[in-house]
């Protein structure tokens, strides 16, 4: 396979596969903190900060494949 | 490279930063140029404050106090008082130096104004380098804090923590703090550079009004990486020193 194409669908792959987890992970992270938010209103503005954090760490994941892809179309396959 | 996308043509991405000139034998890139921009900004706004403080907080006081407030109590409520208070001026620049130059690169100009065909300026945080001497610096210094804390003897402990499996846990905390390095870096790095790919794409592909939505997502993120950032900094501090707190 020519080395540009075998890069591009890495980065492809990597991309697409690696996003599964992280989207999963963010969606719990958000969908626990909606429940609590629901259990009780007043706690929401103290939730805040620690959701946050906490996707902005699922989304590192993410970021990882995001790193991996960029590096195979940029710099990757020569 | 992404030079041409659906017939329209825009600056090439690269992933290095990009040199502008030689300083002596030291290749100047675009994120160093940037990093003296962020750095004479947040030094004249130190100045100028300092110089105008008094009792009574004006209007650009007040916003200062208000910022350095709320990231204080966030490094107070993570690593408790003592340890705080020692390791919040560190906190406090890597914050507002990180905030500063992610907002600052989302301003017109950036990658659009060329000097022999290389962008004058780049997101500094959009270059490994840049984050990754945060990170180290970070990282040194985490060590370096939890040998003041609990001794040499103590920090070395840590490393060979259930004693029996000593030569099996040794690398893997040793692994676990190096890898703080490369979360710490790639993360940031991984967000501002993977948004100015972005930004730059739905630049070229649907110019007038989307790019606006993807600029207010990315000043969200910019500061939501600078509270990350800060924030396991000092959880890093908080558990190189825990162990000696508890003890008391």
């Amino acid at each position: 396979m020519d080395p540009k194409v075998a890069a591009n669908l890495g980065a492809a792959f990597a991309m697409g596969i690696g996003s599964i987890g992280p989207g999963l992970g963010i969606g719990m992270g958000v969908r626990a903190a909606m429940e609590a938010i629901g259990r009780n209103p007043e706690a929401a503005d103290r939730l805040f900060t620690p959701m946050i954090v906490g996707l902005g760490l699922a989304e590192a994941v993410a970021i990882y494949c995001l790193v991996t892809a960029l590096a195979l179309i940029f710099v990757g396959g020569g | 490279m992404l030079g041409k996308l659906f017939g329209i043509e825009f600056h090439e991405i690269s992933m290095g930063a990009e040199k502008l000139f030689y300083l002596g034998p030291i290749p100047i890139t675009n994120t160093i140029l940037t990093t003296w921009v962020v750095m004479v900004l947040l030094v004249t706004l130190a100045f100028v404050v300092r110089k105008r403080i008094s009792l009574i907080p004006g209007a650009l006081q007040s916003i200062v106090e208000m910022v350095i407030e709320t990231v204080y109590n966030l490094v107070k409520n993570i690593a408790g008082e003592r340890v705080g208070n020692i390791i919040f001026p560190l906190i406090m620049t890597l914050f507002l130096f990180i905030l500063t130059a992610n907002w600052l690169g989302l301003l017109p100009g950036f990658g659009t104004i060329t000097y022999h065909h290389v962008p004058i300026f780049r997101p500094p945080n959009s270059d490994l380098n840049t984050t990754l001497a945060m990170a180290l610096i970070t990282v040194f210094l985490v060590q370096v804090a939890g040998i003041a804390y609990r001794g040499l003897k103590g920090y070395l402990k840590e490393f060979v923590t259930p004693p029996i499996l000593a030569p099996l846990m040794a690398p893997i905390h040793l692994v676990s703090e190096l890898s703080h390095i490369l979360s710490l870096s790639a993360r940031l790095f991984g967000n501002i550079f993977g948004g100015d790919v972005v930004l730059t794409v739905i630049f070229v592909m649907l110019p007038p009004l989307i790019p606006a939505v993807f600029l207010l997502l990315e000043s969200l993120f910019g500061l939501i990486q600078a509270i990350i950032f800060a924030v396991l900094s000092t959880i890093y501090f908080s558990m190189s020193t825990a162990a000696h707190e508890a003890e008391h």
